[in-house]
């Protein structure tokens, strides 16, 4: 008797809040919870630190962002997309921003940018500019990139072509 | 049964124990490669309390690791560098060590492709630097060659990749 009434007295509630009323259970959620954002975050959604400026003010040095990596999986990169270039490979990247398509021919003239000669409104430049670089054409399976912060010395501001399959995926937030 | 169950399970650790000695003693080009790489960063990362014995041991240490015609191009932004042979890379070194109050290394990300021989190899790979007391990394794509000279992977040249053309 004494037995069975130990087992239908309530649990104390702080080993509810940890393991909860079926410990078991509650270790298979967290295993699949585990594995779960173990995929998530290795494959689809990379967690990424932003370091230095070249993307402000749109992006913040230290700010915390993820890399969509599925986010081309349909459709080419855009005009205006926030991307991440790799380098050797997947574990540091470049933050840029797509400004150049492939087949085009991309120019700056008094810090603004020019798209096969004309002229592109550029919203997310918030920033004075003076860049000049002439007209410089772009391979079929190539982007320009180029970040926000236009005010940097031209040469102190990487920027430049680089291949599809560097392109790893698109910034989510 | 037991006795051929034991016996096929001390077969299996001797194997294993082979297995793991050949690989230690006689490494593919791959892992030897990557060896020399680690040695290589750690080497060329130093403390700010570094001691001028340790120092130039370092330095010299570090120049053993390339051959003698080895020939370094860096073209990081706003920083560039050429070096060639020993004696220049040992000068280098020792510049960069006195100016520098503490500086670290580490390669990622490394691709290592070898010749059709398997006496040479062009590894991609990924620095990452960071200067005591800045808050910023550097991070610049790396182009090493490697040559097998008597049995030893050494560097033979450096270059940076431009990661956007």
């Amino acid at each position: 008797m004494g037995t069975s009434r130990e087992q239908l007295k309530p649990s104390s509630w702080w080993r509810i809040v940890l393991i909860g009323r079926r410990p078991d259970f509650t270790l298979l959620r967290i295993l699949i919870l585990t594995i779960f954002s173990l995929i998530i975050f290795n494959f689809v959604l990379l967690p990424i630190r932003i370091q230095r400026v070249s993307m402000e003010p749109n992006y913040k040095d230290r700010g915390i962002n993820f890399v969509n990596r599925l986010a081309y999986l349909f459709h080419e990169p855009r005009r205006g997309d926030v991307v991440a270039i790799r380098f050797s490979g997947p574990h540091a990247m470049l933050l840029k921003r797509i400004v150049g398509l492939p087949g085009e021919t991309i120019g700056f003239h008094a810090g603004q940018l020019l798209i096969n000669g004309r002229v592109m409104p550029e919203p997310y430049v918030k920033l004075p500019c003076d860049w000049e670089m002439d007209a410089l054409k772009i391979a079929a399976d190539e982007y320009y990139v180029v970040g926000d912060n236009r005010s940097m010395a031209w040469a102190d501001h990487k920027q430049g072509r680089a291949s599809r399959d560097q392109i790893l995926g698109k910034i989510l937030l | 049964m037991m006795r051929w169950f034991s016996r096929a399970v001390l077969a299996g650790v001797l194997a294993a124990l082979g297995i793991w000695c050949w690989h230690t003693w006689f490494p593919s080009p791959e892992k030897a490669i990557r060896k020399r790489l680690k040695e290589l960063a750690q080497l060329a990362s130093f403390a700010s309390n570094e001691a001028p014995v340790a120092r130039l041991f370092n330095c010299e240490k570090l120049t053993t690791l390339f051959t003698s015609d080895v020939k370094i191009e860096l073209d990081a932004t706003g920083w560039q560098q050429t070096l060639s042979g020993h004696d220049q890379l040992f000068q280098a070194a020792m510049v960069v060590r006195q100016r520098f109050g503490g500086f670290s290394v580490d390669f990622i990300d490394i691709d290592i492709t070898l010749g059709p021989e398997r006496q040479s190899a062009i590894t991609d790979l990924t620095a990452k630097g960071k200067m005591a007391g800045e808050k910023d990394l550097l991070v610049e794509e790396l182009r090493f060659s490697l040559k097998k000279v008597k049995g030893m992977w050494l560097i033979n040249r450096v270059e940076t990749v431009k990661t956007l053309r």
